[in-house]
């Protein structure tokens, strides 16, 4: 799951940043206005965060841009007025939803949580495939009656596997998802990080989950 | 009726006036009118008296004065308006002339009484068919001696109908007049409180808190004209400072929530599970640094809104500016040491003025604190005092990031914060040159900035010098 933040106060985009990163979202963060409205336009976030109040191209110009353009990413905003007129405005521009500074970190990530379950047409927000279960709010992953634990990182990794199970996902699409903008494109830390979750998923079990499609990508499936 | 509304006082007013105005008016007319058509018949009689007086005289007052030589030598008697009586010196009638026919109009009382003093006697006496007469009785004396009494009377009756139909005519065209002047002032009132009208309905819609709505008045030099453009004026005025006043919380509120923000985000962050003693300090030390600033900002908005109320003490005092300019230049050295930004002295004119040395000073800190925190690392931050006319001229230049031609209009606003400036400190309130303005402003001097974006900022503070003691 990728995430955009859009947010010109560097000390509150910096902690929105780390907690969004330690519940193993990819972040970019952008302090000006018309960079994150090229970046909302050429990269496939699953979720953008977005204060109004911006330089360059205030928050509701920006939202009302790429709605228009086409971008149906979810999109939470961060008022710090807490008028209604504002957040009107912020929903009718195209927001699903909006946040009120100051606010609470908890809050938050279960608002993000929300947003992109329902871009994802998850409804119980647990996801299973085969006997693999991992629940996003606990981010508890057990296969069979075993928990397994997993990184920040590869727990990204199976969560965006797991949510597009069935569907083959070649590596621009995965690097688009879990990793962000600071990611080494060249390097083969995807193939890396698939080999890790190989191991701790599917290691000395009779069915393998995670399937390589040769020439694309990886697939996710519980039946062969 | 103290709630009846000013038209119709008005009308009523001017209907009472004018009613009492033809009331005074008619009655003097009625009065003037009939007072001279009395005396006109008064006169005739006198006059018929004494041609009356002067034939008997001629007959020597004898009883033989028979009615032809009266006639003869007073034609009027045949106009048939006036008759004659001759009474005996007892007051029986001895002649009366034809005219009065069988009439019996007896001398009075009155009249007997003073023709034997002498007196003539004017009477008005009305008989029972109610046709009234004047009568005039003149006694004619011999040698001290009453001899007989000449009667001549009139019928008053055609100036009575005279009269009449004048009375009539006041009676009926006095309220007609009232009326429809009454009708014609309801109207002009009405005209005339029309714009009153306009211009309360407007302050109604002001009153519901539309502070846009204007009023509208055609006339512009009238009593009203003037009465809507003072009153638009003063709309305008307090729209202007309501949005002010809206615009300085919504600020303030917003500046005070950023902080705010970070604390609550970064404590809660925190807390969300076990971390190393490092991590626990950074959070400590930027929560301190948010708390600092929320301080800075309610201590500056404290100082500005009691200024606004106008609760700040100015001790004022001779301040010789070139210590004072000394002391700020040694100060801002060390505030610029981490950057290596070097504060350096230009001219430096010895100068005194009058004013508060701690408002002076906070004036200077604010500036060099701005020239040092928008300027770049290595760069220099030139102070300079010199005295030009009757002035003292004080320059705080910088090699920093400046300020666009358009957004300089705006930095003196309380808030207002450059993007530029956002980005490159984040320490800073925007309220420090609103304070500076303030001070200038009280010391009756003048603060500009020249700015060049990238290339640096001149800020320039014109103070009058100590006026010479007389
Ligand atoms: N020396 C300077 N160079 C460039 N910009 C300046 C300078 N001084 C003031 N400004 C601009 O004016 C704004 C208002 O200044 P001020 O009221 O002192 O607020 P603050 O210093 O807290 O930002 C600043 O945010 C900045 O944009
Ligand atoms: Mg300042």
């Amino acid at each position: 799951m990728r995430i955009l933040v859009v947010e010109d106060e560097p000390k509150v985009a910096s902690f929105i940043r780390r907690a969004l990163e330690e519940e193993s979202y990819a972040v970019d963060v952008c302090a000006d206005g018309q960079q994150g409205q090229d970046w909302a336009q050429s990269i496939d976030y699953d979720l953008i965060v977005l204060d109004l109040m911006l330089p360059g191209i205030p928050g509701l110009e920006l939202l009302k841009h790429i709605r228009k353009s086409g971008v149906k990413t979810p999109v939470m905003i961060l008022t710090a007025r807490s008028e209604v007129d504002q957040r009107v405005k912020g929903l009718d521009a195209g927001a699903d939803d909006y946040l009120t500074k100051p606010f609470a970190i908890e809050e938050l990530l279960a608002r993000a949580r929300a947003l992109l379950r329902r871009a994802g047409g998850v409804p119980t927000g647990v996801l299973e495939v085969g006997d693999l279960v991992l629940n996003p709010v606990t981010r508890e992953v057990t296969r069979g009656d075993q928990r397994i634990e997993l990184t920040t990182k590869e727990y990204a990794l199976l969560e965006y596997l797991m949510r597009n199970a069935g569907r083959v996902l070649t590596r621009p699409m995965i690097t688009e998802h879990v990793w962000d903008l600071d990611f080494d494109t060249f390097t083969n830390v995807i193939d890396v990080y698939i080999s890790y979750l190989r191991n701790k998923i599917d290691k000395g079990r009779e069915q393998s989950l995670i399937q390589t499609v040769r020439g694309s990508g990886y697939v996710m499936r519980a039946d062969v | 009726m103290s709630q009846a509304s000013i038209r119709v006082r008005l009308t009523l007013w001017y209907g009472t006036a004018l009613a009492l105005i033809l009331i005074l008016f008619a009655g003097t007319i009625y009065f003037v009118i009939s007072r001279g058509l009395r005396d006109q018949v008064d006169a005739s009689l006198e006059e018929a008296a004494s041609v009356a007086i002067r034939t008997l005289g001629e007959h020597r007052f004898g009883p033989f004065l028979i009615f032809e030589d009266l006639s003869q030598n007073f034609p009027e008697l045949a106009l048939l308006d006036k008759f004659f009586q001759i009474f005996g010196p007892a007051g029986q009638v001895t002649i009366q002339s034809a005219n009065i026919k069988s009439r019996e109009i007896p001398l009075s009382q009155t009249a007997f009484q003073a023709s034997l003093k002498g007196q003539a006697t004017f009477e008005s006496v009305r008989f029972d068919e109610g046709v009234p007469f004047r009568l005039l009785s003149v006694p004619i004396r011999h040698t001290e001696r009453l001899v007989s009494i000449l009667r001549v009377g009139t019928s008053l009756y055609p100036t009575e109908k005279m009269l009449q139909r004048l009375l009539l005519a006041l009676v009926i065209a006095s309220p007609i007049a009232i009326i429809v002047s009454l009708l014609g002032g309801w109207f002009l009132a009405g005209r005339a409180l029309m714009p009153v009208n306009v211009i309360t309905c407007a302050a109604q819609r002001i009153a519901d808190g539309d502070l846009t709505q204007r009023i509208t008045s055609p006339r512009s030099s009238d009593e009203i004209g003037r009465l809507a453009s003072v009153f638009n004026d003063m709309i305008a005025r307090l729209e202007i400072s309501f949005r002010q006043i809206r615009q300085f919380s919504a600020d303030a509120s917003h500046e005070l929530r950023t902080p705010l923000t970070i604390t609550k985000g970064e404590t809660e962050l925190a807390l969300r599970r076990p971390r190393e003693a490092d991590d626990y300090r950074q959070v400590l030390e930027s929560n301190l640094e948010e708390i600092d600033r929320m301080s800075r900002i309610v201590d500056e908005l404290l100082f500005l809104s009691r200024a606004d109320l106008g609760e700040i003490k100015m001790t004022m005092s001779p301040i010789s500016l070139d210590s004072l300019v000394r002391e700020v230049q040694l100060q801002a050295t060390i505030l610029g040491q981490d950057r290596q930004i070097e504060t350096i002295l230009g001219t430096v004119e010895p100068i005194v003025v009058d004013g508060d040395e701690l408002r002076l000073r906070e004036l200077l800190l604010n500036l060099v604190d701005n020239a040092i925190k928008y300027s770049h690392p290595n760069s220099q931050v030139e102070l300079s005092l010199r005295q030009i006319d009757a002035q003292a001229e004080l320059k705080v230049c910088d090699h920093g990031i400046g300020v666009s031609d358009l957004e300089q209009q705006r930095i003196f606003d309380r808030f207002y914060r450059t993007d530029t400036a956002r980005a490159h400190a984040s320490k800073g309130t925007g309220l420090g040159l609103a304070i500076c303005q303030w001070i200038v402003d009280v010391h009756q001097g003048t603060i500009q900035m020249q700015s060049s974006p990238g290339a640096g900022s001149c800020f320039t503070v014109l103070l009058p010098l100590r006026a010479p003691v007389v």
